[in-house]
C-alpha cells in the first residue's frame, strides 16, 4: 500500500498516485493520501470513529464517492481521519468503512492544504496483475 | 511553448488558430497574448482552446486570454459562448470554484495612516476572518434560510443588515444571479457551505490590504469615478469564491454528466469538457445548482466585507462609514452566465462560460451600475502576493470583439511542489517583510506555493488586455499586508 504525490501533473493543486495489492487496500491508500496533503499525520489522533457505507454504479465511482466524503466530512464535521478499514464489496459497488481520527485542533495539528474537491481528471481504478492503481488530482 | 504553425499572428497580442487544425472544430480559437506570452504559454492551453472549440453549439470563438494556462478540460483563462438553444453547458467552463471572484474595498486612509498600523490590522483581520484547513465562519445561518440567501445573495444580505444599502449596486449582477434554485443543490452542498460563510479558504484564496502605486496610477479620471481620490489610498482586495459549497455542486453535477452524455450522443475530446444541451432538464439544474453557488460566492465575500469593515473601525477608532469603505466593485471570474450580445450582424442571447476570465463591459452597458455607466465596468484583475494587482475599467471593443470578457490574474507557472522547493514560507514571509509587505499565513508551505515566482508577469498579462482595447489600464495597487489560507 503505498501513494507518491506526482509533482508535474496539476499546476495549481495536488496529484498522487496509489497502489496497493487488495481494492481494500486501495481505498485505504487514497484515503491516507488525502489526510496527508490535508495534514502532518504524525499530529494526528484516532480517538474519533465513523462508519461509513457507500454504493455506487461502479468501482471508479465508489472510489470517487469516498474519497468525496472524506472531504465532506472535514468541512462539515471538522474531521481529519488518519486509519482506514475499508471493506468493498465482490461486485465492487459498494463499501463498509470505518475511519478513525479526531476534530482539527489548530493549536496541535500541523495543517497542511485544503482538499476541495476529487476532479475526474485522468481519474479511474486500474488493477494490472496483482496490483490496484488510482491516480487522483485533487481541486486544492 | 516551441513554435506552431497553426497558430497565426493577426495583431501584436492576438492570434488564432483556423479550425482546419483539429477535426470537429465548429470555431477558431483565438488568443490574446503579447508574443513573450505565447512562448511560454503551456501546450496545453493550444490543446484545450482547441477542443473547446469542438463543443456544440459554441459561436464565433473559443478564447484564451492573456494569462491562460493549462485546466480541466477548458484551460484556465478560458471564454466560450454558446447558442442558448443549441449550445451546451459544462462544469468544466465554470470550474470548481463556482464565482471565485474578486471584491476591491476602498477606504479614505493614506499610506502614512495604514503603515504604522499594518501588523496590527492585519492581526485582527486574520483573527476575524478565518481561514485554512475545515475553518467554519462567524456567521451562523440555518440550513432553511440557505434558500433564500442562495437565490437573493447581496440584496438578501442588505435585507438583513448584513450589507450597506448600496453595497448591491456594487457587485457584478446586483449581488445575485437570477435562476437560483436550492432544490437542485444538494444536501451535501448545504451542509459544507452553511459553516463557511465569511471563510477565505486556502490556496490561491487572500486578502489583501493594498496601496495605490503612484508610479502607475495611470488614469486619474476613470480612478476618481471609482472613487478612487489619492496616489496613496488604500484599499483592501478580497479574492475567494464559494467555498464548499461550489466546489460540491460541481463534483454532484461532473458526475450526472458523464453519464447524461451518452444519453444525449455527445462526445467529447476531454473527459474534463463534460456538457449536457443547456436547454436539457439536466443543463437547466447544473445551472440553478451553479447559480446558487455563484450568489453564495457574493454572500461570503460580503460576510468577510463586513469583517473588513470591523477590523478597520477598532483599528482607526472611526465607523467604516467615516473611512469611506464603500464597494469600487466586485467581479466573477468562474461562472457561466446568459447574456445579450451582438455578433455576427446580429443580438441575440448567448450561454457565456468564463473559466478564470473577467467580465469587462464598456460604456454605456444597462449591467454596469449607474455611476459608472459612462465609463465602463470597473474590472480588479489580480497579481500574485509580491507584484500587486490592476484595477481596470471595460471597453466596447470588449463586447465587439471577445462576448465582453478579459483576463483574471496572472496564472501560475510553476506546480505547488516546485515552488516548495525554491523557497522556504519563513524565507519569503521575512523577504516580503523587506519589501514593505507584512503577510499572515495558515500556513507556512501554503504561503510558498504562492510565491510570486510561481505565476506570470501580471503587468505583462494586463498590459497585453489593454493593448488589445479589451480592458484599459486605471490603477496599480501595491500589496502592504496581506492573510492567506
Amino acid at each position: 500500500m503505498t501513494y507518491r504525490f506526482l509533482p508535474d501533473v496539476a499546476l495549481a493543486d495536488i496529484a498522487f498516485e496509489a497502489t496497493s495489492d487488495t481494492v481494500d487496500g486501495l481505498f485505504e491508500t487514497c484515503g491516507l493520501a488525502i489526510t496527508d496533503i490535508m495534514v502532518d499525520p504524525s499530529t494526528l489522533r484516532t480517538t474519533n470513529e465513523r462508519e461509513l457505507s457507500l454504493q455506487s454504479e461502479s468501482l471508479d465511482r465508489l472510489l470517487y464517492d469516498f474519497m468525496t466524503e472524506l472531504i465532506v466530512m472535514k468541512d462539515v464535521d471538522s474531521l481529519l481521519f488518519g486509519e482506514f478499514r475499508v471493506r468493498v464489496s465482490k461486485a465492487g459497488t459498494s463499501l463498509d468503512a470505518v475511519a478513525r481520527g479526531e476534530q482539527i485542533d489548530r493549536e496541535r495539528h500541523r495543517l497542511r492544504n485544503d482538499v476541495k474537491a476529487v476532479t475526474m481528471h485522468l481519474f479511474g481504478v486500474k488493477h494490472e496483475g496483482k496490483t490496484w492503481r488510482t491516480t487522483v488530482v485533487l481541486d486544492i | 511553448m516551441p513554435a506552431n504553425p497553426a497558430i497565426e499572428q493577426v495583431s501584436d497580442v492576438a492570434w488564432e488558430i483556423s479550425p482546419s487544425y483539429k477535426q470537429g472544430m465548429n470555431v477558431p480559437a483565438r488568443i490574446y497574448a503579447s508574443k513573450k506570452l505565447l512562448d511560454s504559454m503551456d501546450s496545453g492551453v493550444i490543446e484545450q482552446v482547441t477542443n473547446v472549440a469542438c463543443l456544440p453549439g459554441i459561436v464565433r470563438y473559443s478564447y484564451a486570454m492573456a494569462d491562460a494556462h493549462w485546466g480541466y478540460g477548458f484551460p484556465i483563462g478560458g471564454v466560450a459562448a454558446f447558442d442558448v438553444e443549441k449550445g451546451v453547458i459544462s462544469p468544466g467552463g465554470v470550474g470548481f470554484d463556482v464565482n471565485c471572484g474578486m471584491r476591491l474595498i476602498r477606504t479614505n486612509l493614506h499610506y502614512s495612516e495604514v503603515r504604522p498600523k499594518i501588523k496590527e490590522l492585519v492581526d485582527l483581520i486574520f483573527n476575524l476572518v478565518p481561514a485554512g484547513v475545515g475553518v467554519k465562519g462567524t456567521q451562523n445561518f440555518a440550513q432553511s434560510q440557505m434558500g433564500d440567501i442562495t437565490s437573493l445573495g447581496v440584496k438578501w444580505c442588505a435585507e438583513h443588515d448584513l450589507a450597506w444599502e448600496d453595497d448591491p449596486n456594487h457587485v457584478e449582477e446586483g449581488g445575485f444571479i437570477k435562476g437560483a434554485d436550492i432544490s437542485k443543490v444538494s444536501r451535501q452542498a448545504i451542509s459544507r457551505g452553511t459553516s463557511q460563510f465569511g471563510t477565505l479558504g486556502s490556496g490561491n484564496h487572500y486578502l489583501e490590504i493594498q496601496v495605490v502605486d503612484p508610479a502607475r496610477y495611470l488614469d486619474k479620471d476613470r480612478a476618481e469615478e471609482f472613487g478612487i481620490v489619492h496616489d496613496d489610498q488604500v484599499m483592501v482586495m478580497i479574492h475567494c469564491g464559494s467555498r464548499g459549497f461550489g466546489h460540491q455542486v460541481c463534483t454532484d453535477y461532473l458526475r450526472n454528466f458523464e453519464s447524461g452524455m451518452r444519453r444525449f450522443g455527445i462526445e467529447v475530446r476531454d473527459r474534463d469538457l463534460a456538457c449536457l444541451p443547456f436547454s436539457s432538464k439536466e443543463g437547466q439544474d447544473y445551472y440553478s445548482a451553479m447559480v446558487c453557488a455563484a450568489n453564495f460566492a457574493f454572500v461570503n465575500r460580503q460576510i468577510i466585507v463586513n469583517q473588513v469593515r470591523d477590523a478597520f473601525s477598532r483599528v482607526f477608532h472611526r465607523d467604516a462609514e467615516a473611512l469611506d469603505m464603500h464597494l469600487i466593485y466586485d467581479v466573477c471570474h468562474n461562472v457561466a452566465k446568459v447574456e445579450t450580445h451582438s455578433y455576427d450582424g446580429t443580438s441575440a442571447k448567448v450561454l457565456v462560460h468564463r473559466k478564470g476570465a473577467t467580465r469587462s463591459f464598456g460604456p454605456g452597458h444597462p449591467d454596469v451600475p449607474a455611476p459608472y455607466r459612462k465609463i465602463g465596468q470597473p474590472v480588479i484583475i489580480g497579481g500574485s502576493m509580491e507584484t500587486g494587482s490592476y484595477l481596470l475599467v471595460g471597453t466596447q471593443k470588449a463586447m465587439d470583439e471577445t462576448f465582453g470578457s478579459t483576463a483574471h490574474g496572472s496564472g501560475r507557472t510553476m506546480s505547488r511542489t516546485a515552488a516548495k522547493k525554491e523557497v522556504r514560507g519563513a524565507e519569503l514571509q521575512r523577504k516580503m517583510l523587506d519589501h514593505g509587505i507584512y503577510v499572515k499565513a495558515a500556513t507556512m508551505d501554503g504561503l510558498a506555493e504562492e510565491a510570486g515566482m510561481a505565476y506570470k508577469d501580471i503587468s505583462e498579462v494586463v498590459e497585453t488586455m489593454d493593448r488589445a482595447g479589451i480592458s484599459k489600464k486605471v490603477v496599480a495597487l501595491r500589496p502592504i499586508g496581506n492573510i492567506k489560507g
